[in-house]
């Protein structure tokens, strides 16, 4: 490891003693948060480079420092920002949105990992822009609305706001590991035009029926979004079996149990978790019903479907968290109730995963 | 969420004018299948029901596999008949408490199109007074259940509550309904372009002098839109309805945060195109019809007035049952 180090270096100096490698790094900080970096780089301030390697184990660099990535680790360079955006916290309400203003913070010491490292070595692949990130951070949101975890009704009170705020600051610190400086309500109308939107939908609905009206009846198949099952499958599984055991560690230290009970179901529950992160960590591959044998495509899309919906599990388990870190005694056995139910999602969606067919008893 | 019932039946009219009852109940899945559908002599049924309720499931936000749901038809509908799915979908949510209706349900409804949600239409030609029918002119969409927009529809539509209070049997929440379409031709007066079929002139003229004055207030929505609005009871009086309409119009126009649930509002005003919440008549009677009838939730509106004479325990009542109030002076964001 030392010496593949060392040779690195070597070859970098020797290669271009003065030069920078080329890396463009106007668009940091203003339309992309993290941009991935060639070795040798110089770190530009006020940036800092963080290197992940193949285990998804990652480390920072301040600016300044000279990228010098080892055998396998891949290198970002991540602007803290100020960065602003845009987010629309109910689909059906795309006039009304939040305008959030967030920056990446430096390393919290505290911590073991950093949340937005882990997020940039399970999640981003390559480059993170920041309209990319703001659709993630706008699903995150209307999801917990949806569900009811964060409550944003018609006329909000300063209360029920200032409640709203502490849940989403700690929902997007937890998820993603950014903080929240500032959030306010802003009309979007002159940017996202309702009206505009519903005429091009009757629109395109028109379009739709008159050449519908010649082929017969369309028919009602069971609708079915296309995707490409091995990409889907690679990264659900990637994200499950790195962020798995941050959120395993994570969630024994959110909760001090205060009785025997409760430290029963928190470590019933810890242990459910590392048999799903088990079970992800030897899942068969997507293309193979055993050794040597292929697996039928449409049962390759059956299993990429159930790693999504445990990947949309994990998303939840991590806005649970969230929760769990700001709630007080009050709210945990509700709390315990909901993680019951989103391992339990986990765990039916990674046997699912696992399964080369559906069995007989699950089709009747 | 409530503690789900263990048993649900929803019904539905057949084409021959008998009923079909479907029976939900819910127990551990214990690894068998997620849903499990049994229709005497008709197994072609039973898959399609299964299909169909699988398929409404992706609309829901919260996905819970710990529960196995077992749904019976009571007899086999006739050839073709697909009426049923609607009550299918709605035992199903019904028995795990996603919905949590207070009275039994007759539901007609079909759809092409469960997935997105949608109801596309009924086969039964009349439906009865009573009975809940999907398609355009009834239930649209199952979000519409809970007054919400489709935000995947070309017209929108939104529905808001409001307590109709008269002192007699009729007590109860009265819906009014706002639609709007997006209007090609810019430059009409607003006014003209609301329509209100159901009410008589006088009130037309006053239902068009709010929305005008709201959508003022609100600075957008003005010569943008075709507006019909629609009352589900039409013989009521007084204007406590205004703030009810107000907030069904912003939804509708896609300009208001939503609720999960209903949004049960009272309130006039004599300045709407200053955004103001006036107070209206008969606190007392209105609040315990809310009281009655909010469930999990629901958001109740209120003039700000009356948040000094509010009845004790009004407040925790609503609190508990998952359902949140709050009192108004103005319309808009904070």
């Amino acid at each position: 490891m030392l010496g593949s180090l060392f040779k690195d270096a070597l070859r970098g100096t020797l290669r271009s003693p003065l030069r920078q490698p080329d890396f463009d790094a106007t668009r940091l900080g203003r339309v992309a948060m993290a941009l991935p970096a060639p070795n040798g780089l110089t770190v530009p301030a006020p940036c800092a480079a963080v290197l992940v390697d193949r285990g998804g184990r990652s480390r920072r660099l301040a600016s300044g420092a000279r990228i010098a990535a080892l055998e396998g680790e891949t290198a970002w360079c991540v602007h803290p920002g100020p960065y602003a955006c845009e987010l629309a916290p109910f689909a059906g309400a795309p006039e009304i949105g939040l305008q959030v203003h967030f920056a990446i913070d430096a390393s919290d010491p505290r911590a073991t990992h950093q949340r937005f490292d882990l997020f940039l070595a399970s999640e981003a692949g390559g480059a993170v822009e920041l309209s990319g990130f703001a659709a993630l951070a706008q699903n995150a949101l209307q999801r917990e609305l949806a569900q009811g975890n964060l409550e944003l009704p018609p006329c909000t009170t300063l209360e029920e706001w200032n409640a709203f705020r502490s849940g989403f600051n700690q929902l997007m610190y937890t998820r993603f590991g950014v903080t929240v400086d500032d959030c306010v309500p802003v009309d979007l109308g002159a940017a996202r035009d309702y009206a505009a939107t519903l005429d091009a939908r009757l629109a395109a609905q028109l379009d739709a029926v008159k050449p519908a009206a010649h082929d017969a009846a369309p028919v009602a198949a069971a609708p079915q979004e296309a995707f490409v099952p091995a990409c889907e499958d690679a990264r659900a599984l990637r994200r499950l079996f790195l962020e798995l055991p941050c959120l395993m560690c994570a969630v024994r230290m959110a909760v001090l149990p205060a009785d025997q009970d409760r430290f029963r179901q928190h470590q019933e529950l810890l242990r459910r978790l590392d048999l799903v992160s088990l079970s992800v960590g030897t899942m068969p591959a997507l293309e193979l019903a055993a050794p040597g044998q292929p697996l039928a495509q449409e049962e390759q899309l059956r299993r990429a479907r159930h790693s999504r919906r445990a990947a949309a599990a994990l998303d939840e388990a991590w806005a649970l968290l969230a929760r769990l870190k700001i709630a007080g005694e009050g709210p945990l056995d509700c709390l315990f109730d909901e993680a019951d139910r989103i391992v339990a999602n986990l765990e039916t969606e990674s046997q699912a995963r696992r399964n080369a067919t559906v069995p007989e008893e699950l089709e009747a | 969420m409530n503690a789900p019932l263990t048993q649900a039946t929803c019904r539905s009219v057949s084409l021959d004018g008998g009923t079909l009852t479907i029976t939900a109940t819910r127990r551990p899945r214990a690894g068998r299948a997620d849903v499990k559908c049994s229709a005497p002599g008709a197994p072609a049924v039973a898959e399609r029901m299964q299909q169909v309720v699988r398929l409404a499931r992706h609309t829901e936000p919260r996905f819970d596999s710990r529960d196995q749901v077992v749904l019976s038809l009571d007899r086999a509908p006739g050839e073709g008949e697909r009426d049923w799915e609607l009550a299918a979908v709605l035992a199903d949510r019904m028995v795990r408490g996603v919905i949590q209706l207070t009275e039994p349900v007759i539901a007609n409804g079909w759809s092409d199109a469960w997935h997105l949600g949608r109801i596309d239409g009924r086969m039964l030609p009349k439906p009865a007074a009573g009975v809940l029918a999907g398609g355009v002119d009834g239930l649209p969409h199952l979000g519409a259940l809970n007054g919400q927009p489709d935000p995947g529809a070309g017209i929108s539509s939104a529905r808001a509550w409001f307590p109709m209070h008269s002192g007699g049997d009729q007590d109860g929440l009265g819906w009014v309904e706002v639609s709007v379409r997006p209007l090609a031709r810019a430059g009409q007066d607003d006014e003209d372009t609301i329509s209100v079929p159901d009410l008589d002139a006088v009130r037309q003229s006053e239902v068009r002098a709010v929305l005008g004055g709201s959508r003022h207030f609100d600075g957008r929505g003005q010569g943008q839109w075709r507006t019909t609005v629609r009352f589900g009871e039409s013989r009521f009086s007084g204007d406590s309805y205004q703030l009810a309409l107000v907030m069904a119009d912003r939804m509708a126009r896609g300009r208001e945060f939503l609720a999960r649930g209903r949004v049960i509002a009272t309130g006039a005003s004599s300045a709407w195109h200053a955004g103001k919440v006036e107070s209206v008549e008969a606190l007392a009677p209105k609040c315990a019809l809310i009281a009655r009838e909010a469930a999990a939730g629901d958001r109740v509106l209120l003039p700000k007035e009356w948040e000094a004479a509010l009845p004790q325990g009004l407040r925790e009542e609503l609190r508990a049952r998952g359902a949140s109030l709050a009192c108004v002076e103005r319309i808009g964001i904070i």
